[in-house]
């Protein structure tokens, strides 16, 4: 063996090559105008819906002897404002498609094993940090709001907890959207469809079937996460739907990445 | 170095690479020669893991180019110039790669530099010239200090500045010992830049020989251009001494493989006046558009060009 050979520092191991690409996701991320512009859209609708059904509540049945939990707040800011987070997440990856630029990103990380687990990973512990954080930032405006409303911590953590489940799924499903997609638009239309126009259209007519329909979509998990209803599907039932729905988008998605040319 | 060993690549019922074998050595620039549509970038896709070959391999640096953890400090590429995302900085677009393989970030600034992008590279992908993207696509590939490059079509779409910079430079690279594989469709280009050729056509290997091997193979198909008021009379002088004679468009005579001394001393013989006596340089790009064109199965089997190792 020759001094050369010897000299060579050892090459880096998966796990540093990890965080190497997930510091270059993260960078690529925030390197963007989309991203912020998606995050201040979820700004606005979370924090805005929440301070909204707050004052809507302070004319309505909570009193000192009475109170209701504020968490409703972020709950219903992120059943619509959870779509800027989703877009964020489902833009990281179809971008790369649109602009080419998945080419330059697989010269730079060409294991691809480690370039879906950072391309997942990244995205989605952003959606969901910021979700959760300007949830509780909902909750605790509509205390500000209604000073008859009341934030216990549990409740607080548990709310946010299901918040964090529902983000977490929605943007699996996202990102594997887009891998298996690698188009913007495409992404777009199934990712809104699937999480928020089929379940409330399917329902909307009364018929039966279509109904039953509903009940298997993973819109319909994050709406009785978040709020409840319907009050037929269990919490765990919920959770167990939009975790089928992830994984199965990140599969199929995976397998584009791993198997398939670049594109 | 680079090895590329039957690698084939098929999309249905086109085999867009077929079983192509060559090495690309150290220390020298080759050029990766063939018409549009020959197989050039799917096989450059191809040595870097981008595309699946259908069979074959290809080793960049003894390694499969997809294992590798720091793939920028082996080698570096610019496939496609156009191939960044518009909305962010060329600075960020190098920060990123940085980030991925553990470069310091320095190494940003010094590329920037080296490839003249200075202040550009603070403004988004979006306003950049083509030109600026070839320059940024540059930087990328040398921001790792790479011993292998590999340049799909880098000069095209340049002005003459563009042009001369991307020669100097490649022939920099190469003689700093690394090496530098560019391809192009414009033998023209070649002919300044390349030290070795490697010409497919249809995705098949045609020629893989050094630049000198190409210019010999040439030399052995010399031609005189001779104008004569009586072709009839120094045609048939030519024919009696085993020579080829083609009539050219202009009136004209092309008399192949002679030296205008020859074709001189038999106008002299038989008593035909000369009004001009000229040899023909035949072009690189001649002999390129002959070995890559319709008949380039039939002409590489008839004729020893260039003199390299020519495969069918």
């Amino acid at each position: 063996m020759s001094a050369a050979v010897l000299a060579r520092p050892a090459e880096p191991g998966t796990g540093t090559v990890f965080l190497r690409a997930a510091g270059a996701e993260w960078v690529r991320l925030r390197t963007v105008r989309t991203t912020w512009a998606c995050l201040l859209a979820a700004t606005v609708v979370i924090v805005g819906l929440g301070a909204i059904a707050a004052a809507d509540e302070a004319e309505g049945t909570a009193t000192a002897a009475n109170p209701i939990v504020s968490t409703f707040a972020g709950e219903y800011g992120v059943l619509l404002g959870q779509f800027g987070l989703l877009v964020l997440a489902l833009l990281a990856v179809t971008q790369e498609y649109a602009s080419g630029s998945i080419g330059p990103t697989l010269q730079w990380t060409p294991r691809r094993g480690v370039l879906l687990a950072a391309r997942v990973a990244v995205p989605t512990v952003v959606a969901t940090v910021t979700g959760v954080l300007l949830a509780l930032t909902a909750d605790v405006v509509a205390l500000l709001i209604d000073p008859e409303l009341t934030l216990p911590l549990e409740d607080a953590v548990a709310g946010l907890a299901r918040i964090a489940a529902v983000l977490v799924a929605g943007s699996l499903l996202a990102v594997g959207v887009g891998l298996l997609l690698r188009s913007t638009a495409a992404g777009l239309a199934t990712v809104f469809l699937l999480q928020l126009v089929l379940p409330f259209l399917m329902q909307s007519f009364g018929v039966g079937w279509l109904n039953d329909v509903a009940l298997w979509l993973p819109g319909t998990g994050a709406v009785r996460t978040l709020l409840g209803e319907p009050d037929s599907m269990s919490l765990g039932g919920a959770l167990a739907l939009q975790a089928g729905w992830s994984a199965a988008a990140l599969a199929a998605g995976g397998w584009r990445l791993l198997r398939r040319d670049a594109g | 170095m680079i090895e590329v060993r039957g690698l084939t690549k098929q999309y249905g019922a086109v085999r867009a690479v077929d079983d192509l074998t060559f090495e690309v050595q150290p220390g020298k620039v080759t050029g990766f020669l063939g018409p549009n549509g020959a197989g050039k970038s799917t096989t450059m896709r191809m040595v870097l893991g981008l595309d699946r070959p259908s069979a074959g391999s290809a080793l960049v640096a003894g390694r499969p180019f997809a294992r590798l953890a720091e793939p920028l400090r082996t080698a570096g590429a610019l496939l496609d110039a156009q191939a960044v995302h518009p909305g962010r900085s060329g600075r960020d677009h190098l920060r990123v790669a940085a980030r991925a393989n553990g470069i310091p970030l320095r190494r940003v600034d010094e590329v920037v530099d080296q490839v003249g992008l200075g202040p550009a590279s603070r403004r988004r992908v979006k306003g950049y010239s083509l030109g600026m993207r070839q320059r940024l696509g540059i930087a990328t590939a040398l921001l790792g200090d790479p011993a292998v490059l590999l340049f799909d079509e880098p000069m095209n779409g340049l002005d003459l500045d563009g042009v001369r910079w991307i020669r100097r430079l490649v022939r920099q690279l190469a003689d700093e010992g690394r090496t530098v594989l560019l391809s192009s469709h414009l033998m023209s280009e070649m002919e300044q830049t390349a030290d070795h050729l490697v010409i497919i056509g249809r995705g098949r290997l045609i020629a893989d020989a050094s630049m000198a091997e190409v210019m010999r193979g040439e030399s052995a198909r010399r031609q005189v251009q001779v104008r004569t008021p009586f072709p009839d009379e120094l045609t048939g002088a030519l024919l009696r001494r085993q020579l080829r004679v083609h009539p050219t468009d202009v009136g004209d005579l092309l008399v192949e493989g002679a030296s205008p001394e020859t074709v001189g001393d038999v106008a002299l013989e038989v008593g035909v006046a000369v009004h001009r006596l000229a040899e023909v340089h035949n072009s690189l790009e001649q002999i390129y558009l002959d070995l890559t064109g319709d008949s380039v199965q039939y002409r590489v089997a008839a004729e020893p060009v260039p003199a390299g190792q020519v495969q069918r």
